[in-house]
């Protein structure tokens, strides 16, 4: 989708972008990423063409960018940086129409199509669309900024640093909503970012830059176990186990836990006492309702009552999450496993902390090789 | 400064009114009756008009209460009323002591207004601004007062004799051309900033595309805005009669040393700094970001110059309008030096022959002027200041 | 950065040194204007020299100007301050209206209300100057950072002390544009002063119109203009002088 081939851009003597060849493959979402003046930010406005590649090609969907007018160029590609750029004397619902202006869309369409990204980002279009940029929070203009950029649906986005100026909460916020609409739209996306916390949550794949030259481009797994050189090895850093767990699902590695229905405690408990301690409670309709521990349980007691009742939102993890979240929510409540639930609350597995432990050890032989490497 | 602390102390803006106005009225000439147009004559002080002279003693009376009023509504509304009635008893009185006055003189014998009027008309402004912030927001507010005061004066032209007045004697007598010399005025003046805006606006794109260009250009709109007008208009002369002679076509077109052409030039010359700083200045803040946007959403240079930059630069270009508007309003009463017909020519007239009836005449629509299109200049601005950036 | 500051404040020196030589060159002036008007009587205006009339044009300017200053940076201030706060709003409004008079309207306008000559016309440029010199005065005062007066409080200063130490070096700069905008306005009306007798080059300018003197003209016209650049660049001088550094 795209390909860039023996990319360089001189300025005078310098080479901020040096050789680079790299390919995003239709749907994947690559980010580039690398210390300031790594020339992410150039290769990133060159395929649009706000700077002109001194040398190379530059392919966007089997067209070279050199062929087309940049304006056209412009206009299939979404843009977002990370000042955003809302024009200001233009309302909310004007701003996001206005590649869908230049393109001629009739009104009508463009009102919808308005209405329909709003509410693709988060944002209630009765309350959004009359707003003009002054009036919207940080959040709010970047989810604007989104929206804008989607605006003619064109197949590829480049965004630069476009969460770089929002507050961590935020941020993280804007991530998991990017990686929703991502897993609908399944744009291609080049994304420049340096932060490497968000370069493996996001991408498919990671291009790794220093000093215009690409140092590694591999998916989040590969970079992390099997980093290139010392470079990459230091730019990860030294908590790369944890990042692992990032990129590793709950659903991936959960198991079946013990489970009973609510009401037949005594029965389900005494099926599972000789196998399991723990004990997962639902109800009916199968959400979670709590658990009982082995543990607690004397002789003559009626088993309802080691029943510990919890609200599903605050002990468990979505399916969808990450091992991260799954560790710091154990970690939170003190507890070696934790139950998975689906967006309706069901109980749908278990997570250990064994599993956690698992991810994070995987691929650390080969980095212990390259530490001694780069020491000897 | 809350309006609570106001609220429990003695207001001296009032204070200060009602002296100023106080000394208009007893130590100094109200009106003057001469024995015709330029000599000098007898003043008479506003004591001399009696009731009219108790009114004002009641109005200031009026303005010392309102600095003591308990509430800021009603120091407002006091002050207000203060303000207002001294303006409408000073053109009524002005109306009477002249028709007065005037009562078994020679035709020509003219009542002038003294200086003391325009004291007290000074001191009634004062008064106008007691009673604190509230006071400006219901000046705003309220459109009503003024209309009162214009009400005021006109019933005062039309039956309290305000007519007798020197000053509106001199426009009968000069009715006509008054009105000719208006709308040269207003014609000379705005071709200049049309002019300015035709230049000016296209120089401040530039200014922002170039560095040089803009060293260039804003430092010598700079230097011609230093340079006295007058002396900028004789140094036109010259070499546009040369360029008239050279070229009988341009002559033919008006390029001639004396008329309007070298105020034109001049007058162009002076709108070029307020426009061409204010069109640079408001390209040039347009956030980068916004420019950066818009070009990779795939707008042309074009594009992006009429629907984000211009629109956006649009209420300081504005403003350089307005400023340039104001500036050249006064500039071209110089104009007449080079033989330009406008109001300048009933002040300078006016200068020359020590009358001062016609250097008002000429003056006062001048200021009015000014202060008129200011008004309107900056109401157009706001207008057209996109509701998305509006204050 | 300071080796430009030194070398403009020369360029302006040298130039304040070539325009008192330029106006006592008669004889310098004689010729050109000779050469330019081979036709005209008289190239020079009799009625005085040229280094007269700039002096009586500098008598004008800077006598109204001085009092400007004297009268308008205080009355700025005071307005700021507690005890004439109340005065603020009319004080601003005052100078804003006064500013959109045309000056020369202002100045006719004295002449029926103070009469004519040096002082009415004195008074008039002086009353006109305040416009631009109260209002800079207000308003580089309010730009002053609130916590840089916190801080001066904070640190036991006297509110005399904070205004001497923190809030007048910091408006300095914005006062004296205003001061820059309001004598380059003087000395623009000083030449129509010409009109009501009062001296100045603008005799030359004015009179060689009337009789239709070009030589005239340029005389006045050409040391008024290069007066007024002058002045112009020694205040910016000062204006640069006075700026706080800024990180």
């Amino acid at each position: 989708m795209i390909r860039l081939e023996g990319v360089t851009r001189r300025y005078g003597d310098e080479l901020a972008v040096d050789d680079l060849s790299l390919e995003v493959a239709e749907g994947e979402v690559c980010v580039l990423i690398g210390p300031s003046g790594c020339g992410k930010t150039t290769t990133l406005r060159m395929i649009n063409r706000l700077i002109e590649p001194s040398g190379g090609s530059i392919m966007v969907n089997g067209r070279n960018v050199m062929s087309m007018r940049p304006e056209e160029l412009r206009r299939g590609l979404g843009y977002v940086i990370q000042s955003i750029g809302l024009f200001p004397h233009l309302s909310v619902e004007r701003n996001i129409g206005v590649v869908p202006h230049l393109l001629g869309w009739d009104k009508q369409r463009m009102a919808e199509r308005a209405r329909e990204l709003l509410h693709l980002v988060g944002l209630d279009p009765e309350v959004y669309l009359g707003k003009y940029p002054r009036q919207l929070s940080g959040g709010e203009a970047q989810r604007v900024g989104v929206a804008r950029a989607l605006a003619a649906d064109p197949p590829v986005l480049l965004m630069d640093e476009p969460f770089g100026a929002v507050d961590p909460l935020n941020r993280e916020r804007l991530q998991a909503e990017f990686a929703r609409i991502q897993r609908e739209l399944h744009k291609t996306v080049l994304f420049v970012t340096h932060d490497i916390d968000e370069a493996i949550r996001l991408a498919d794949k990671v291009a790794i830059m220093r000093d215009g030259r690409l140092q590694q481009f591999a998916s989040p797994e590969e970079v992390l176990n099997h980093p290139a050189n010392k470079f990459v090895h230091d730019f990860v850093g030294a908590d790369r186990a944890l990042k692992r767990l990032v990129r590793v699902r709950v659903e991936d590695v959960m198991r079946s836990p013990a489970i009973v229905q609510e009401g037949s405690e005594e029965l389900a408990f005494r099926v599972a006492a000789g196998r399991r301690r723990f004990v997962y409670v639902i109800d009916a309709a199968g959400k979670l309702v709590g658990w009982m521990d082995t543990a607690d349980l004397e002789p003559d007691m009626d088993p309802a009552e080691a029943l510990t009742r919890v609200d599903p939102a605050q002990a468990s993890v979505r399916s969808d999450a990450s091992l991260r979240d799954a560790l710091s929510r154990m970690l939170g409540l003190g507890f070696r496993a934790i139950a998975v639930t689906d967006d309706k609350c069901r109980l749908v597995g278990e997570v250990t902390f064994a599993a956690v432990e698992e991810a994070m050890t995987e691929g650390d032989e080969h980095i212990t090789n390259i530490a001694e490497e780069d020491a000897g | 400064m809350s309006d609570h602390s106001l609220q429990t102390r003695f207001d001296r803006v009032a204070l200060v009114g009602a002296i100023v106005t106080l000394a208009g009225a007893t130590a100094l000439p109200f009106v003057e009756l001469r024995p015709n147009r330029l000599v000098p004559g007898t003043v008479h002080s506003l004591a001399d008009a009696g009731v009219w002279m108790f009114a004002t003693w009641g109005l200031v009376a009026l303005a010392l209460l309102s600095a003591v009023a308990p509430s800021a509504k009603a120091r407002s509304a006091a002050s207000s009323a203060s303000a207002y009635g001294l303006v409408a008893v000073l053109a009524w009185a002005l109306g009477e002591a002249a028709s007065t006055l005037l009562v078994g003189q020679t035709s020509v014998a003219r009542v002038s207004i003294g200086s003391g009027a325009w004291v007290i008309l000074l001191g009634a402004a004062v008064i106008g601004f007691a009673g604190g912030e509230e006071r400006k927001r219901y000046l705003l507010r309220r459109l009503g007062p003024p209309v009162l005061v214009l009400a005021a004066v006109v019933s005062a032209f039309v039956w309290g004799g305000l007519d007798d007045i020197s000053l509106a004697q001199e426009f009968e007598v000069r009715a006509e051309s008054f009105w000719q010399l208006l709308a040269g005025h207003l014609a000379l003046a705005g071709a200049g900033v049309a002019l300015g805006a035709v230049f000016g606006v296209p120089l401040g794109l530039w200014a922002t595309r170039d560095r040089k260009v803009r060293g260039v250009v804003l430092g010598v709109t700079g230097i011609i805005q230093t340079v006295p007008s007058l002396a900028l208009l004789g140094l036109l002369i010259l070499p546009l009669s040369a360029l008239g002679n050279a070229v009988p076509f341009l002559r033919d077109l008006g390029v001639r040393g004396i008329g309007a052409a070298p105020g034109l030039v001049a007058l162009t010359m002076y709108a070029l700094l307020p426009i061409v700083r204010n069109t640079y200045v408001g390209l040039a803040e347009v956030d980068p970001a916004v420019v950066d946007a818009g070009r990779g959403m795939g707008m042309s240079s074009r594009q992006l110059l009429m629907r984000v930059e211009l629109p956006l630069a649009l209420p300081l270009i504005m403003e350089g309008l307005r400023t340039a508007s104001v500036l050249l309003i006064g500039i071209t009463t110089l104009t007449v030096f080079a033989g330009a017909r406008n109001l300048g020519i009933l002040i300078f007239e006016g200068l020359g022959q020590f009358a001062p009836d016609l250097i008002l005449l000429g003056a006062l629509p001048v200021i009015v002027l000014a202060v008129v299109v200011d008004v309107a200049l900056s109401a157009l601005a706001k207008r057209l200041t996109p509701e998305g950036v509006r204050e | 950065m300071s080796r430009r500051r030194t070398i403009a404040i020369a360029v302006t020196v040298a130039g304040a040194l070539a325009f008192v030589w330029l106006i006592n060159a008669t004889a310098l002036w004689e010729f050109a204007l000779r050469a330019l008007f081979p036709t005209l009587r008289d190239v020079l205006m009799p009625r005085d020299t040229l280094a007269t009339f700039v002096l009586q044009h500098l008598a004008l300017v800077g006598t109204s100007s001085v009092l400007t200053i004297a009268v308008g940076v205080p009355l700025g201030i005071w307005v700021t301050r507690r005890s004439g706060a109340e005065f603020r709003s009319l004080v601003v409004a005052g100078t804003d209206l006064g500013q959109t008079f045309p000056p020369v309207a202002v100045l006719a306008l004295a002449m029926p209300v103070l009469g004519f000559g040096f002082w009415p016309t004195i008074m008039a440029l002086f009353i006109y100057g305040l416009f631009p010199v109260v209002s800079a005065t207000i308003a580089g005062i309010e730009a002053v950072p609130r916590s840089v007066v916190e801080a001066g409080v904070g640190m036991g200063m006297s509110s005399s002390q904070v205004l001497m130490r923190a809030e007048l070096p910091l408006a300095s700069r914005v006062i004296v544009s205003g001061i820059r905008t309001s004598v380059a306005i003087n000395i623009g009306t000083a030449t129509v002063g010409a009109a009501i007798g009062t001296g100045g080059l603008g005799v030359p300018i004015i009179g060689g119109l009337a009789v239709q003197n070009m030589a005239y003209v340029l005389e006045g016209a050409i040391p008024a203009a290069l007066l007024a650049v002058l002045a112009d660049s020694i205040l910016a001088q000062v204006e640069s002088a006075v700026t706080v550094a800024e990180g």
